[in-house]
């Protein structure tokens, strides 16, 4: 019955999850279209410095989704949050405790 | 001597466990690359095979995190123990290929969490078995998931179309096409990670039933974690063509912009979920993804149909699991729980009915060049296409 009391979803993490998703893979896509664009523009340009400064904006964009992906597996490595929360929110019964 | 063979059989049927996740979850990471024609079918398996095989050695945090709350840990010990998490391998194996043969996506750990719930409530009754836990950490979940991913993957899709607008239409499709290979990329890491831990976690667990390990002590053998990352890699790159079919082609047409949007979609609420440590299912995740960049693009269709399909086939995991792995219960219990016979017994059965989903499915098999759309010019994409079918 004690256990009942405890909230089915934990909306907080759902909410953090969605914020997280939204920022990381929209902005991605985002990023992603501005460094197409920059390299379309830097091949079209007749101006050298026009061409330069778009291949500089395409090399940042690159850089912000390597940026992400390197982000990406940091979060696969560590896992800091959830071996938090496993633990905090520990179970009264587990099928096995690994520490 | 008993107790041996059934941990002998334990480990070789975890392994095999492995390995049909590792087929029936390709799909997960590779098929909107094929579907977009952004990789080759054995070139995007092969990436993600090696890919399975690296994350499942990057970290072992979910190792033994399977069923977690769910049920009671004082019955997993000695040959009793070993029998249920071997009568739980059982029913997700079965179910898995069950799912594979019907090209249908489904969640392996759904399907392993269902057979350890079924042997459970069959070894020790209900007082076993916390079904609260199970409605907060999986059933919750489990519905949440495709929908938060099917929101991101929408936004995603319509910020891709709308700066397609500012480039030429060949040269965004052929660049979105390199971008997918990054993102899927990603997502076969963050599967390899998820996934092989969590045999790695079953086969440790049989291992401290039998006593080889103390649960004092939890640590992963090296030999456990080469198998489990050598068996759902194998898996990987035999390739569930069927599952992919379903998950590139059936749900909605897509264009390397949607793939690209969908497969970012996936990777982030991914490890969003693994990095807050909130358990969703990587299959229903990129399932909704792929809806999402469907729903996303103006005009473009999502097949209803096929998705009907997939819900049915995600709302019966669990119990159809639980009741093959209560029935590979039963079925041990018939021999005793004490002598090796039960296992084996057990494990020929399903040897035998395994070989019989895979004959049935050469029927109507799926071949990886009948997926491959390489040649298709990115302007052709949105072309109407075929797609395999494999109706089971």
């Amino acid at each position: 019955m004690v256990l009942l009391a405890v909230p089915l979803v934990k909306w907080d993490d759902v909410l953090k999850i969605l914020l997280a998703g939204l920022i990381g893979a929209v902005g991605v896509v985002v990023v992603y279209g501005f460094l197409l664009l920059a390299v379309q523009r830097a091949r079209r340009s007749k101006h050298e410095a026009t061409r330069v400064l778009d291949y500089a904006i395409a090399g940042v964009c690159g850089l912000l989704c390597v940026g992400a992906v390197a982000i990406g597996i940091v979060a696969i490595v560590h896992k800091p949050k959830s071996s938090q929360s496993s633990s905090k929110g520990k179970a009264k019964i587990a099928l096995l405790t690994p520490r | 001597m008993g107790s041996d063979l059934i941990l002998v059989i334990v480990i070789v049927t975890a392994a095999s466990f492995d390995f049909t996740n590792g087929f029936h979850d390709t799909a997960n990471a590779v098929a909107t690359s094929i579907a977009t024609g952004a990789l080759k079918p054995r070139v995007a398996v092969g990436m993600s095979a090696i890919l399975n095989l690296i994350g499942a050695f990057l970290s072992i945090s979910v190792a033994a995190t399977i069923a977690k709350g769910i049920i009671n840990p004082s019955l997993i010990k000695g040959n009793t123990g070993m029998l249920i998490v071997l009568a739980a391998l059982i029913g997700a194996i079965l179910w898995n290929l069950i799912t594979w043969y019907f090209s249908m996506p489904s969640s392996s750990s759904h399907a392993l969490i269902g057979g350890v719930i079924g042997a459970t409530l069959a070894a020790a009754g209900s007082q076993a078995v916390s079904f609260h836990a199970l409605a907060q950490s999986v059933l919750a979940p489990a519905i949440l998931s495709p929908f938060i991913c099917l929101l991101v993957a929408v936004l995603g899709t319509f910020c891709a179309y709308r700066l397609i607008r500012l480039l030429a239409e060949d040269f965004a499709r052929r660049g979105y096409r390199y971008g997918q290979v990054g993102s899927a990329a990603l997502v076969s890491l963050a599967h390899g990670t998820n996934d092989a831990q969590k045999t790695m976690g079953v086969i440790t667990l049989a291992l401290i039933a039998d006593g080889k390990i103390s649960a004092a002590h939890f640590y992963v053998p090296f030999w456990v974690k080469l198998l489990c990352a050598g068996s759902i890699a194998a898996g990987t790159f035999i390739g569930g063509w069927r599952i992919i079919n379903t998950m590139g082609n059936r749900i909605t047409p897509l264009e390397s912009p949607q793939g690209f949007a969908a497969e970012a979609a996936s990777g982030a609420t991914i490890l969003a979920s693994s990095y807050y440590g909130y358990p969703l299912s990587t299959t229903q995740v990129v399932s909704g993804g792929v809806m999402g960049a469907g729903l996303g693009k103006k005009l473009a269709s999502v097949n209803f149909g096929v998705v009907g399909q997939m819900v049915t086939a995600w709302v019966c995991t669990i119990p159809a699991a639980g009741l093959i792995g209560a029935g590979a219960w039963e079925v041990t219990n018939i021999f005793g729980v004490h002598g090796g016979v039960a296992s084996v017994v057990v494990a020929a059965i399903t040897a035998g009915l395994a070989a019989g989903v895979f004959i049935l499915a050469q029927r109507n098999k799926i071949a990886p060049d009948e997926l491959d759309r390489t040649h298709v010019s990115p302007l052709e994409e949105s072309g109407a296409r075929e797609p395999a079918i494999a109706t089971g």
